[in-house]
Order: C-alpha cells, then structure tokens, then sequence
C-alpha cells in the first residue's frame, strides 16, 4: 500500500489546533443547547405560573447543590449525634444521651473555655489586631514597600500548612539550638522548653501569622479605595498621620473591620489542624485542646480502638449551635443589616 | 352526506359480522379432550426440567471453560508494621501462595491462588489502620485476611467482623497448631472460642546503655549481670530511678529514662511491677488496682519531679528526637522499648549489629520491690478471618494460607528481620531464628509476660491511664488528682466493665 495511514502521521501544531477548535466547538454546541433548553423551560413556567414559580426553578441548580454539599453533612452530624455509632457504623439510636454526657463531662468547661482563649487571642492579637496594624502601617509607607512587606507576610498563607507546622515545632524545640532558642541564647537568656511551658505562645502565633494576611488584604483594599480627597483635606487642616488614623480610615473601614471580626471568629472556632499538628491538645491533659479538636479526637482517635463518632458528631453539633449563635449576635450588635443592604465603601 | 351514511353502515355491518364470526367459531372450536389444569402442569413441569437441564448444562460448560483456562483464586490480605521491618507480615502470603501455586500446578489443578491487598507502615499508625479495616468493612470490601492487635478480638468477635476459628484450626492441628506455645492460644480467646491465629509475639525489655554505666564507674561484670539480678528482683524500680539521676547529675546523659512519646502499653508494666492486674479471665471484667495505680503515679511523679530522669514532655515528644535519637547516640541511659526496636535501629542505620553488642544492654523491667517479680508485656499480633471472606466462599483458602505463614519458615523471615519472638516450639530451632543470637537471647522473658485484656472497652481504659499519666509528668495533674480523675472517668465510662480492687 502506497501513502501513510493517518495513524503514521506525524502529528503537527495545526492538527491539535484543528483538535482543540473541534474540541471546544463541540462544548460551545452542548453548553449552548443546554443554555436554550433551560431557558425555554424558563419561560414557559413563568407564563405558565408567574414569575415567582420561575425563581424556584432557576434556584434548582444550586438549591441542590447547597442541599447536598452545605446543608446534609450538617442534618447527618446532628443525626449521627444521636446515635452511639463507632466503628461498626450501626445507627444505634440513643436519643439525648450524648448531650447529657456533654452536660456531664468533667473536661468540657475546660476545653470549652480554652476555645474561646484561642478564638478571641488569635482574633484580638492577629487576624484583626496585626492585620489593621500591618495594613494601616503599609499604607503609609511607599507603595513598593509596603507591597513587598504585604506579600512576605503572605508567605505562611501559602507554605503547605503542615510543612509550616512542623517548622515551627522544630523552631520551638527545647534544646538549646533550636531556632527561637538560639536566638535567645544570643540574649544571654537561657533555652526554654516552648512546647511544654508555653503551648499556647506557639498555638497561637502560628494561626495568628497565618489567620493575619487574610484581614490584611481586607483592610488594605478597603483603606484603597479611600478617596485621595480625604487625606489631603485632613493634611491641609493640620492633622497628624495618627489622626488621620483614628478620625478617617478606622471610621471608613468599618464594615471591613465587622466582617472579617465574624468571618474570622467563626473560621477560628472549627479549625484546629495547626493545634493537631502542634500539640494534639497537650502537652498535659487537654492543655490546649479546643472543641473541635476534641470532636475530632473523640470520633476517630483512639489507640486502643475504641471510637466513638456519635459523641463526635454530638460535641460537633454544639460548635455548630454555637456558631449560629455567635453569627445572630454579630448580626444584631454590628447591625449587619445594614451594611449587606448596600456598599459601605464608596463614598 | 350520503357517502357519510354509506360509511356508517359499511362499519356496523362489519362489526356485527365479526361478532357473528367470533360467536361461529366458539361454538364450532373442538373441545380439549383431557383436563386442561393437568395439561397445563405438564407444561409447566417440562419447562423446568428444560431450564434445570440448561442451567446444569451452562454449569459444565462453565466448569469447562474454568480448567481449560484455570481459574484464579484472589485473597486480599492486610497487615501493618507500622514499623517498616515487619513487612513479612504481608509478604509471607505472597511467598507461601507461589509454593502453594507450585504444588497446585504439580497435582495437576488449574486453580492459581492470587493474594492482593496491603502492608501498611508509617506514617500510618494504628488509629488510622483500624479505621480503614472498619470503613473498607461497611463498603463490603473487607480483606479476608486482616491481622490486628489480639485486643480488638473481643470488639471484632462481638459485632461480627470476624468468624471463629476453633473448626478450621482443628483441621490443621497436628501440622503447626499443635506446635504454638500455649500461652499465645490464651490471647485469641474470647467467650471460650479461638477467634484468630498469633503471628507474632514480643517481649519488652528495658535497654539499657552500657558505655554509659561504665562510665559510671561500673566493672564490665557488673554490667553483664545486671539482668541477672534483675530478673532475680535485686534491683527494683527504686535503682531504676537513683542509677538514672546518677547518670544525668554526673552529666554523662541528658535523660536518664526514655519511654513512648505516643499512647501505647509499655507503661502498663509499671502498674504490673507494682502488683497490679489488668483483667480478671474469671469475670472477664477488666481490673484496676488503687492501690498499684496510685504507687505507679507515685513512681513516674518521682522520675520527672524528685529525680529528674524523664522529661516532663516525653509524651509529647517526637520518635526520632525523643525516642531512638537520644538513646542510640547515648544522650539516655535507659529506654523502656521493645525488642522490635533493635530490629529499627538497625534497620534505619542508627546503630551496626556490632554497636549494639558492644554497648546496649537488656533486661526485663524490674520489680517494684527487693525479692518481687520483674515484668515484661507482650502484645501478639493475630491473623483473623473476618466474615466477609466467608461470604465470598472464600475462608477455606484465607485459612490455609495463613496455616502456611505459620509455619517456622515463614514466620523466621519475620521474626529475624523484626526482632519478633518464636510463635511455635520448633521455631526457636529453626535455621535462620536460631543464628539470631538476641532473639535467643531475650526468649527467657516470656516467662515473665502478660497481656493485655481482650475486652471491647479496652481502648477507653487505655485512653484513661494515658491521659492521667500524661497529666502527672506534665505536672497537670498531682497524683493524687490524677488518680481521682482515673477512678471518676472509668466509673463514668466504663463503670460495668472494670473491677475496683484495693
């Protein structure tokens, strides 16, 4: 047979590009018929029953996909929470028993009172606290400055969080040429055993450098859009750079300020994989052990193998009780009503 | 409208003509002549005999195709270490299914034994092993062959992930079985059956360094007889601790007593030094023992707070740079450890076969008081079946398999490699176990062991005495407190399953 089969081909730029325009023709085609189907449903319902049929349907998509990823894995906590599950899986149910327990359990004001030590530390000191601190001290510097400054302290953010964990750990190790050590051997001042005198120095540094950048990056864009016209009236009358502080950009960033407070007690209250890595709620008994960490450790850590997933889910539950609470309360004092209602920034 | 009528009239003439027809042929039909039931059931039981002919028919066929292409038999099996040296645990299957298949073949047999399935290791520890065994279990994908720590038995027999074994290892008595020390057999029983076959045993010794004690001023006798005396009960947990701080004020070691930086149960043996039981086999109820509790927090408050010999974090330490670091560069005088640590030191380079000769001593953990018994803990690893495998059909094969791991063989290449102890008499005898002179060496201490209770509460007992432990060398808890604490959460827990002795 003369002539090369298509298969002996060598394969050139053009016939990808001619593979990808077939490609991305064939979805555009799809994507298009897909779009017209729903759209003439759309409208047939809304001149069938109305518009307000319509919203029900054009919410499907996503009321399913809220339902299924966002509402059941909290029906199944709250549900498994009235069970005596392990290991077996079995739905043994047992009603309120395990909140009894809760009631019961002689650690749980301890480990209820060390997570809101953490939330509101970390929160006060780092990701509200030094975030305003770092974004107001950056805005105030040369832009390139402060840019650079901005992005180093984005470095934990984006370190693998159980990489940057564990140099910490190492950092804080108790020998005497262990990094924080080290230096303080410089200062003359003798090695200190981080990890067991000062757990929650560590914990809380470690979420707090991390937990910053995200406020920082808030506020900064926030103290941006302040229009140049404020400052330089301000300047013109005489104020001083802390003035300029206290009387336009703290009052102008506000809203920000409210938002990442909640976003951040919230965020703080469920994590506790730096805590796990850290200290696994030690070193004595349950010294920094937060709620969720206990759930977690109730539900699926136990050498011996005894698990026990509906205490778990039970204490789970009550993080999220919690939660709701503390979102009703900041929606209530922070009236966020009102900031939701429109944009607090443009002015 | 007179073709409209037409119509009309054409169609009711042929309706009526078809009933008429209809009516014509009922009447003028001939009659069946038996009863038409009967021929009926005749019909219906030819048909089955038709489909039962096929379907054996299909089965020959089948049964046909199978030794003309030979069939392949899949068992999954899984085991852990964590450590990484106990690998034979999981490899043994796949060594003794080829010699299986060879023989297979030999006796002319189509059939191919295949095993699959998983050796876990670190950074996989217990916790997470156990929970994967538990969730492949509700997929219905278990391993037929799962090993374990001989204390889940009683958790794993009471809800029914595993079969009993007393029928299948009568079968195979008088190979192997017969052979396995019979203290091991009292660690796979539970409600009076056999619930899975031991792999592999250890002991606990505590290790001790010997340059260090040289250095102390101790002759090379002195050193040498110290498990002697040991195990005779002249030197008590008393000399443990002023020998230690000896070590540490003379600065020759920066610890004096190293133990596990994670829960566990080599901290249990200083309970049983102290007279303390685990578990009465009468009752079957586990047992804790005030007294002995309260002289163990006494004794480990001592170590960290009088004496200065364990660090007060030790349990939230690092392996490496808490555990075998410190003890293998001679940083630590004694180490309360295993024998399958000489197998990981050697295995990860931290010291030669050579090394260890030369300067690491063993011994049993001493007695609490002059004259008393020293201690030892084992804790055998088991084959169980679980009962998955016998809804595949496919607990006969499972069993001989791990019949065949049993054997010395198969399980030297572990034990060596581990530095595991002899399951079976002959072992000790065996080729490769018997060139191993530390394993030899250290078999005496079985005489001392006990085990743990296979009790399905097991794990909340543990649980209590790590956290009080950890509390008191943390400096949390006093021991006083620690041991209120202990007593509260085991009566609030697992109040039915523990009995309080003085």
């Amino acid at each position: 047979m003369s002539g090369e089969s298509i298969w002996q081909k060598e394969i050139t730029g053009e016939d990808i590009k001619r593979f990808f325009q077939f490609l991305f023709g064939a979805l555009k085609d799809v994507f298009i018929n897909l779009y017209n189907k729903f759209y003439d449903y759309g409208s047939q319902i809304i001149s069938r029953y109305g518009s307000k049929m319509a919203i029900f349907f054009f919410l499907i998509p996503s009321l399913g996909f809220i339902s299924i990823f966002y509402f059941l894995p909290f029906v199944l906590t709250f549900l498994i929470g009235l069970t005596s599950m392990d290991f077996t899986f079995q739905w043994n149910w047992v009603g309120i028993q395990n909140y009894i327990r809760i009631i019961n359990d002689s650690f749980a004001p301890k480990i209820l009172g060390n997570t809101f030590f953490y939330v509101f530390t970390t929160l006060s000191f780092f990701n509200v606290g030094m975030a305003l601190v770092v974004s107001l001290i950056t805005n105030h510097i040369p832009d390139e400055v402060g840019s650079a400054v901005r992005g180093i302290w984005l470095l934990p953010r984006i370190t693998p969080s159980t990489v940057y964990a564990l140099l910490w750990l190492w950092a804080a190790r108790r020998e005497s040429n262990a990094l924080i050590n080290w230096f303080l051997g410089l200062l003359g001042i003798p090695p200190i055993d981080w990890m067991l005198n000062h757990p929650w120095v560590i914990v809380i540094l470690v979420n707090g450098f991390v937990g910053t950048s995200f406020g920082m990056i808030v506020f900064t864009a926030a103290l941006k859009s302040i229009p140049e016209d404020y400052y330089r009236a301000a300047r013109v009358d005489g104020a001083s750079t802390w003035e300029i502080i206290r009387y336009i950009e703290i009052p102008m960033i506000k809203w920000p300020l409210l938002f990442v407070t909640a976003y951040q007690t919230l965020s703080l209250l469920t994590s506790f994989e730096y805590i796990l890595i850290l200290t696994d709620g030690g070193p004595g008994l349950y010294t920094t052990e937060v709620w969720s960490l206990y759930s977690y450790h109730v539900a699926f850590r136990s050498y011996g193998g005894t698990v026990e997933i509906g205490y778990g889910a039970a204490l789970a539950t009550v993080l999220v009780i919690i939660g709701i609470i503390l979102s009703i309360i900041y929606w209530k004092v922070f009236k966020f009503e009102e900031m939701m209602s429109e944009p607090k920034i443009e002015v | 409208m007179r073709k409209g009528q037409i119509t009309i009239q054409a169609i009711v003439f042929l309706i009526i003509g078809l009933l008429l027809g209809a009516a014509i042929g009922y009447f003028i039909a001939p009659k069946p002549t038996g009863d038409i039931d009967a021929l009926q059931k005749e019909l219906e039981d030819k048909e089955a005999q038709l489909q039962q002919i096929q379907a054996q028919l299909q089965d020959a066929l089948s049964q046909l195709e199978n030794l003309k292409q030979g069939k392949t038999i899949t068992i999954k099996v899984w085991a852990i270490g964590p450590d990484p040296p106990s690998e034979y645990r999981f490899l043994n299957f796949k060594l003794a299914a080829e010699v299986l298949n060879e023989m297979l073949r030999d006796l002319g047999s189509n059939v191919t034994i295949e095993i699959e399935g998983q050796f876990f290791a670190r950074p996989i520890e217990w916790e997470q092993y156990r929970q994967n065994f538990y969730q492949s279990f509700a997929a219905g994908e278990a391993p037929d062959v799962y090993l374990t720590g001989h204390e889940d038995i009683g958790y794993l027999a009471e809800n029914n992930f595993i079969i009993p074994l007393d029928d299948y290892i009568d079968k195979y008595w008088d190979l192997i079985y017969y052979d396995i020390f019979p203290t091991l057999w009292k660690s796979v029983e539970y409600k009076g059956q056999k619930w899975a076959v031991p792999q592999d045993t250890e002991a606990r010794p505590l290790y001790f360094r010997k340059d260090v004690l040289r250095q102390l001023g101790w002759s090379e006798e002195e050193i040498n007889a110290l498990p002697e005396k040991i195990k005779n009960g002249e030197f008590t947990l008393q000399d443990l601790l002023e020998v230690a701080k000896q070590a540490v004020d003379a600065g020759l070691v920066e610890r004096g007593i190293l133990h596990r930086v994670k829960e566990g149960y080599d901290y249990l043996q200083f309970y049983l030094a102290y007279g303390g039981s685990l578990w009465n086999p009468q009752t079957g109820k586990m047992v804790f023992n005030t007294t002995a509790w309260e002289l163990t927090l006494n004794w480990f408050y001592d170590a960290v707070y009088e004496y200065g010999v364990i660090s007060p974090n030790q349990f939230s330490g690092d392996w490496d740079a808490d555990f075998h670091g410190p003890f293998t560069e001679g940083r630590a005088l004694f180490l309360s450890g295993g024998t399958w640590h000489k197998g990981e030191w050697i295995q990860k380079g931290l010291l030669t076969e050579e090394e260890f000769k030369e300067v690491v001593g063993y011994a049993l953990h001493p007695a609490a008081r002059p004259g008393g018994k020293p201690v030892t803990l084992s804790h055998p690893l088991v084959y169980t079946i679980t009962t998955q495998a016998k809804e595949r059909g496919l607990d006969e094969i499972a069993f001989v398999l791990v019949t065949l791991v049993t054997l010395p063989t198969f399980n030297s290449k572990h034990a060596v490699q581990s530095a595991h102890l002899a399951i079976t008499r002959s072992q000790v005898m065996e080729t490769q176990y018997s060139q191993d002179w530390f394993l030899q060496d250290v078999a005496y201490m079985l005489e001392y062991t006990t085990f743990i209770p296979n009790h399905p509460d097991w794990g909340k007992y543990s649980r209590i005495v790590f956290n009080a432990l950890r509390a008191v060398e943390t400096g949390d808890m006093t021991p006083s407190e620690a041991l209120n604490y202990m007593i509260n959460e085991m009566q609030a827990q697992i109040g039915d399953s523990v009995e309080f002795v003085e």
